[in-house]
């Protein structure tokens, strides 16, 4: 998908000049200006203390910015309350701990719906569906902080989904996650995704975003350093080192096939690879 | 001589009626970068807690089997005495980095084992250096970078002059540049102090190079333990482990599967792009 | 925002150099003056001394402009209640129903609030110049046992911490909706569950894993330990102590051996 066509399309979200200084005067966001389409999957990536963190909570509100303005849903971000946003964008903080309170899986995760009054049948429904896309049904009885990191993780972000948001930001969801646990939550975001919600995904798992994203906002010193489609974003090393990011061997080994002539598209996963190598060697026979 | 050496080691903790290993027997010499892979519960942060004695000393634990390190048994050796042979640090760092200033933060070991302070000072200053921490002094731990954090806790550990380094997940809460950084540092420790490195990590990707060795742990067993050429490439059991195998040994176990006999395998980068662009301009005579 | 845990600031003045035992046994006898003088003027002498110390004391007007707030409220606060509450003494000034205002009564109340101030100042002085560090080291060298000194210092150091994690908990709750500022009690106290039950769980897994790595680095290992940073009196230590102490002994001993009403 193409950057520019994307936001042409309504945005669900969209920053104008926005800066933003933490009391004491650090400045973690300058003049940031960019727009989310709805059905968009956006990663942010970025070092520690680029900014990423800061621009993700200007998404739902929880930061108000010092000046420009913000956009959630047609709502100036300034003059409505959290609670109201939170109907528009859910929002995963990095530490399931933070957020887990209650004694069985199931309240933990009606809490949301619940305390956002949508109405007893709406509420049960959007609870069951979200334990079952988690998979977390059987937990449902269980006390959230005996649960394991990767389930605790998937009791928060099912907590937040069952608020039925349109667009969903997750603060590094896959950290402490294994292989397994990562590859069945990145899973469940191409499901949503392919519901129509838009996906906003922060994160170090460069792999993660070469296989799943389509477009990489990335942050350094509280700028936006570049905002392109998936395969450009890995494209240029040196501008990645200065983002205090790394490609993907897969993705930087593609790229030089490429510049050799030996393929002709990129690849985010060894398959894709294989699968180039193949259809390059069946057009030369 | 040998770092350490577990013998048909069991741990089952106490309350459990898992075992959290099972009959694991490794040995490492000392000088070695070991990656000890695996995933969530697979056993590794109780295999690194088990060398410094933490493992039963201070987590209940029913252990069998013998425990040595540096020659030492390490059920009838102290916690603190172990303290001073085996560097330990942990995955997050805001937990270990308890002190006001950095420089008690890499004093505080040397001082519970009552080092004469002249000597503290100047591992303090030698430790700093090290890490590349020179002159952070009397900053507060709180006030660095998550990087500098993880530095710091490699720091504290090595004032106290260990001959076994153990980091337990220690990239967890660092970014792609910062765990450049530290894997950088893992390897002056090695070249320049010929200290013997554990490092437990749930991937291996940014890890291939750096390592002698790797060792899958999968429940709580070694499922594979050899050259990381010829552990990463063995790509099922990787799998099964629930472990993500490298991008590029993934990709020659993929390509060997697809293009029998036609690819060699390898494991680096250039070795990758040097055996495609064969396979690609040697195209012709597949089966369909 | 400034907050109580911050007030000290890295400078090199005299103060700042001062052996922390020195000015902890400063301030303890400068308070206790405080308390033995009871006539307005001498008062007003120690308050200016004090306030010169605290102009000394270089600490930037953010953080004294916040810690003197305070004191002069509650300064005022004592001279305009003091007279209403005490209306003993003649002659009266007011007599307003039940509310009766004597001029020794506000004589008391303005001798009792500027001993306050004095109070409250002498240990702002002391918070801005001494950095947690060198208070604990010192009480740590004054006899209290190097565990709790421990225990005071990483709950100094953490309490900062845990304030972020509340933070960070309460936003993760607004995320989902809830409205702190909604309800009746039973409501919001319920809310306040959701963030006090998380922050505890996060503090217990931090203190655990806290005694791990205090242990992987041999804490406890021996009784006598060493200590990287020794305090030592310098020739300006003695003398200001006891200059400190001959402020204090010999208005006490006027006071009770002489018997000279100051």
């Amino acid at each position: 998908m193409n950057a520019v066509v994307t936001a042409q399309r309504l945005p669900v979200i969209s920053l104008q000049d926005v800066s933003f200084s933490y009391e004491g005067g650090i400045e973690a966001l300058k003049r940031v200006s960019l727009r989310v389409a709805k059905g968009e999957k956006v990663a942010v990536v970025g070092g520690n203390g680029s900014g990423k963190t800061t621009l993700a909570k200007h998404l739902n509100g929880l930061l108000k910015p010092s000046s420009g303005k913000v956009l959630i849903g047609g709502q100036d971000s300034s003059r409505t309350s959290v609670a109201t946003l939170a109907r528009t964008v859910g929002y995963v903080f990095q530490n399931p701990d933070y957020q887990l309170f209650c004694t069985s899986v199931e309240e933990e995760v009606r809490f949301g719906p619940h305390s956002m009054g949508l109405g007893r049948d709406d509420e049960s429904a959007l609870v069951e569906r979200s334990m079952k896309l988690m998979g977390i049904g059987h937990l449902r009885e269980q006390s959230p902080i005996s649960l394991s990191l990767g389930d605790r993780r998937k009791v928060a972000i099912a907590s937040v989904l069952a608020t039925s948001p349109e667009v969903f930001v997750l603060d590094e969801p896959t950290t402490g996650l294994d292989t397994v646990e990562s590859a069945q939550l990145m899973a469940t975001l191409d499901v949503l995704r392919s519901e129509g919600m838009t996906v906003v995904l922060i994160t170090h798992e460069m792999r993660l975003v070469a296989q799943h994203m389509d477009r990489v906002i990335a942050m350094s010193e509280g700028s936006v350093a570049f905002d392109t489609e998936v395969e450009e974003a890995f494209s240029d090393s040196d501008r990645l080192r200065r983002c205090k990011l790394l490609a993907p061997p897969i993705t930087v080994l593609a790229q030089r096939l490429r510049a050799q002539g030996a393929l002709s598209k990129g690849a985010a996963t060894p398959l894709q690879l294989v699968e180039q190598v193949v259809r390059v060697r069946g057009e030369r026979r | 001589m040998r770092a350490f050496e577990l013998t048909k080691t069991r741990v089952r903790y106490r309350g459990s009626d898992i075992l959290a290993l099972c009959d694991v027997s490794v040995g490492v010499d000392e000088g070695e970068i070991v990656l000890l892979l695996g995933s969530n519960n697979a056993g590794k942060s109780t295999f690194c807690r088990l060398l410094n004695g933490l493992v039963p000393h201070s987590i209940p634990a029913q252990v069998d089997g013998a425990v040595e390190v540096l020659g030492r048994d390490v059920s009838k050796t102290s916690v603190a005495r172990l303290a001073t042979l085996v560097g330990m640090v942990f995955q997050e760092p805001e937990s270990q980095l308890f002190c006001m200033s950095v420089e008690e933060e890499v004093a505080f070991g040397p001082e519970n084992i009552a080092i004469p302070r002249a000597e503290i000072i100047s591992r303090v200053e030698w430790a700093l250096g090290v890490v590349g921490l020179s002159g952070y002094n009397a900053r507060p731990p709180s006030n660095l970078s998550g990087g500098e954090k993880q530095r710091l806790a490699i720091a504290a550990a090595l004032s106290m002059r260990p001959r076994l380094l153990v980091l337990d997940e220690p990239a967890y809460a660092l970014d792609p540049a910062g765990r450049t950084d530290l894997y950088a540092l893992l390897r002056t420790l090695r070249e320049r102090y010929g200290m013997t490195i554990i490092i437990a990590e749930r991937d291996a990707e940014e890890l291939t190079e750096l390592c002698d060795r790797v060792i899958l742990l999968r429940s709580g067993r070694v499922v594979a333990d050899g050259a990381p050429s010829e552990v990463l490439s063995r790509i099922d059991e990787m799998v099964v482990a629930g472990v993500s195998p490298p991008q590029i040994a993934h990709l020659s176990a993929l390509l060997a599967d697809r293009f029998p006999g036609k690819t060699r395998p390898f494991f680096t980068m250039g070795g990758a792009e040097k055996e495609i662009a064969d396979l690609v301009r040697t195209s012709g005579g597949d089966a369909p | 925002m400034t907050r109580f845990n911050d007030l000290y600031s890295e400078a090199d003045t005299f103060l700042h150099r001062l052996d922390p035992r020195v000015k902890m046994a400063s301030v303890l006898m400068l308070s206790l003056l405080a308390f033995i003088m009871s006539s307005l003027a001498y008062l007003l002498v120690l308050l200016t001394f004090i306030f010169i110390l605290l102009l000394l004391a270089r600490s930037s007007y953010r953080k004294t402009a916040f810690a003197m707030k305070f004191v002069l409220r509650f300064m005022a606060l004592i001279a305009i209640l003091w007279p209403l509450f005490d209306p003993s003494g003649t002659p009266v000034l007011i007599r307003l129903g039940p509310v009766v205002i004597t001029e020794p009564g506000i004589w008391r109340g303005l001798t009792s609030a500027i001993r306050v101030g004095c109070l409250a100042t002498v240990w702002y002085i002391l918070i801005f110049t001494t950095s947690q560090r060198d208070l604990v080291r010192g009480l740590v060298k004054l006899g209290l046992r190097f565990d709790f000194g421990l225990a005071l210092a990483i709950a100094l150091r953490y309490f900062p911490a845990f304030g972020t994690v509340m933070d960070s908990i309460i936003d993760a709750q607004r995320s989902r909706g809830m409205e702190f500022e909604k309800g009746n009690i039973f409501a919001r106290a319920r809310k306040y569950v959701a963030v006090l039950g998380p922050a505890i769980v996060s503090a217990l897994k931090t203190a655990d894993m806290l005694a791990l790595a205090m242990q992987s680095r041999a804490y406890g290992a021996r009784r006598n330990r060493t200590y990287l940073r020794e305090l030592r009196m310098r020739l300006s230590d003695y003398v200001a102590l006891a200059t400190v102490l001959a402020m204090f002994v010999v208005p006490a001993v006027a006071k009770y051996v002489l018997s000279v009403p100051i």
